[in-house]
């Protein structure tokens, strides 16, 4: 799959301003947490599944437990997308 | 009504779940600390292990009874041929509890009797399976469209125990259990019966459910290869999360009169159901301290006359962390001396039948004199809590209590007080 770091962020981040409404786009960075952006656990949950769905990713589960940055959520996607 | 309101009392209990298929084995079961967990074998789930009820097969079970409880053993055999497993678990269980309490006839002195199913979304799997039928060559199950109810097991259960008193299914989660026992406590208080029966109604979760739970990180999902009993660790510093299990049990309340002679086997001190206004899966303390605390004062008691606590205990690092701060806050410095354990880490979380399975396993270690191993427990995330440990205790102790808290910030705590028995039924 041709898929680069910024086209992962920018799934993400579109996921991320659909689910958390009262966000702005200049505050979603890479370095930032969806915890930090106010969301909780299932809007997080929601926000990564949504991404991995719209990007036709597979990733087991237990690897999307404790990512602490949208920068870890992107390094793993990427990992992923780069293997299928 | 005049006067004070009646004590309630426990006076049947059955039980089915992987480690024991009646009360006896319970009791032996709790003693030494028994775990139901083993390795699943699923294709298209992270999760991995599991209490299941995988040796148990209810026509076998029901067989016994052909000849001691006929009548009983026709009308289920007739009613059950074709049902969900989850009827089949309330079934054995509400039977067993039945003919514990040494009634054969809830409803032989021509009093109304209340049944109350503690649970909702209890038939996943059945509906699963029979969308795939379905959507594959339109075949389904013809009694789909009555069996898919939640409360088909009130239909069930009324059907072969002939109850005719008020009923209804009590959903609230993991709680449901202390919710059913919430509302038993109540009816059998305010005289509206004289008698309930309360089911604990297990779940029949599909791959879909257990995948949910795991995407949310609060089920056990590491690969287990070998020791599949060590993957629930209640209140351990490598907890790791629940393992859901499989199971019913029920108990037969009765509203226990001043003079009652009857022996039996506990009583309902007291109850709370709370919600912590949320929708979200993490628990509160503040939402848990009051759930205790609402318990403690419905049965009139101070947290020192508590010796003993059943704690909710799943094993997710949340949920473990939230109890031991709530248990903490609410006794205070009687934390040092009440024995804290999780029967969770034996037979698995059974969600809705999980407090009622809880409940059976309070009253048999009050009135047996022992409280029963925390299995798996050995760096404890708080060691200045009195939990058990790998072996069993002595326990000496009037009163207990069991918390159950549910998604969604619903909570809910029992006071048991231990039974006056005599050896027959104990």
């Amino acid at each position: 799959m041709h898929i680069d770091k910024d086209q992962i962020f920018a799934v993400l981040k579109a996921n991320t301003l659909l689910i958390l409404s009262d966000v702005g786009a200049n505050d979603v960075t890479i370095d930032g947490s969806l915890t930090d952006l106010g969301a909780n656990s299932i809007d997080r949950v929601e926000i990564v599944m949504n991404s991995l769905q719209e990007l036709h990713l597979k990733i087991p589960v237990p690897e999307l437990h404790g990512l602490k940055s949208l920068r870890a959520v992107v390094d793993l996607f990427y990992r992923y997308a780069a293997a299928q | 009504m005049t006067g004070p309101a009646p004590r309630v009392a426990i006076t049947g209990m059955g039980v089915i779940c992987s480690i024991a298929s009646d009360i006896d084995e319970f009791r032996a079961a709790l003693r030494h600390g028994r775990c139901g967990v083993r390795q699943l074998h699923s294709q298209n789930t992270t999760i991995q292990v599991g209490a299941t009820l995988r040796h148990f097969d209810f026509d076998t079970w029901l067989d016994q009874l052909s000849s001691t409880a006929a009548p009983l053993f026709k009308r289920a055999r007739k009613i059950l041929a074709n049902t969900t497993d989850s009827t089949k678990w309330s079934v054995c269980s509400a039977l067993q509890a039945v003919l514990n309490s040494g009634l054969n006839q809830l409803e032989a002195d021509g009093l109304p009797c209340g049944l109350i199913v503690a649970g909702s979304n209890l038939a996943l799997n059945y509906t699963a399976k029979n969308w795939r039928s379905f959507s594959t060559s339109s075949q389904f199950n013809p009694r789909y469209a009555m069996s898919f109810w939640d409360t088909n097991q009130l239909g069930c259960l009324s059907d072969i125990l002939s109850l005719h008193g008020p009923g209804m299914t009590v959903g609230a989660a993991a709680a449901s259990g202390n919710a059913a026992i919430f509302q038993a406590f109540h009816w059998l208080r305010a005289g509206i019966v004289k008698r309930c029966l309360v089911v604990g109604a297990g779940v029949e979760f599909s791959e879909l459910e257990l995948e949910g739970f795991a995407l949310l990180g609060a089920a056990f999902c590491d690969p287990v290869d070998s020791e599949p009993d060590k993957a629930c660790r209640p209140f351990d510093r490598t907890h790791a999360g629940f393992v859901f299990g499989e199971g019913s049990a029920s108990v037969v309340l009765e509203s226990l009169e001043t003079d009652y002679p009857k022996p039996f086997l506990g009583e309902i001190s007291g109850a709370s159901l709370t919600l912590d206004g949320t929708h979200l899966p993490e628990p509160t303390v503040d939402g848990e301290v009051r759930s205790m605390q609402a318990a403690l004062s419905a049965a009139e008691l101070s947290p020192n006359q508590i010796g003993y606590l059943n704690a909710h205990g799943t094993g997710t690092p949340a949920g473990d962390r939230t109890e031991c701060h709530a248990i903490k806050s609410v006794f205070q410095e009687h934390v040092y001396q009440l024995p804290v354990n999780s029967t969770k880490a034996l037979t698995g979380h059974c969600f809705s039948a999980s407090a009622v399975i809880e409940l059976v396993a309070c009253i048999l270690q009050l009135n047996g004199g022992f409280a029963h191993p925390n299995r798996n427990l050995e760096n404890p995330i708080d060691p200045e809590m009195h939990f058990l440990r790998s072996e069993a205790e002595t326990l000496a102790a009037e009163y207990g209590l069991s918390n159950s808290f549910g998604f969604g910030g619903i909570n809910s705590s029992v006071v048991i007080r231990k039974g006056i028995v005599d050896g027959g039924r104990n």
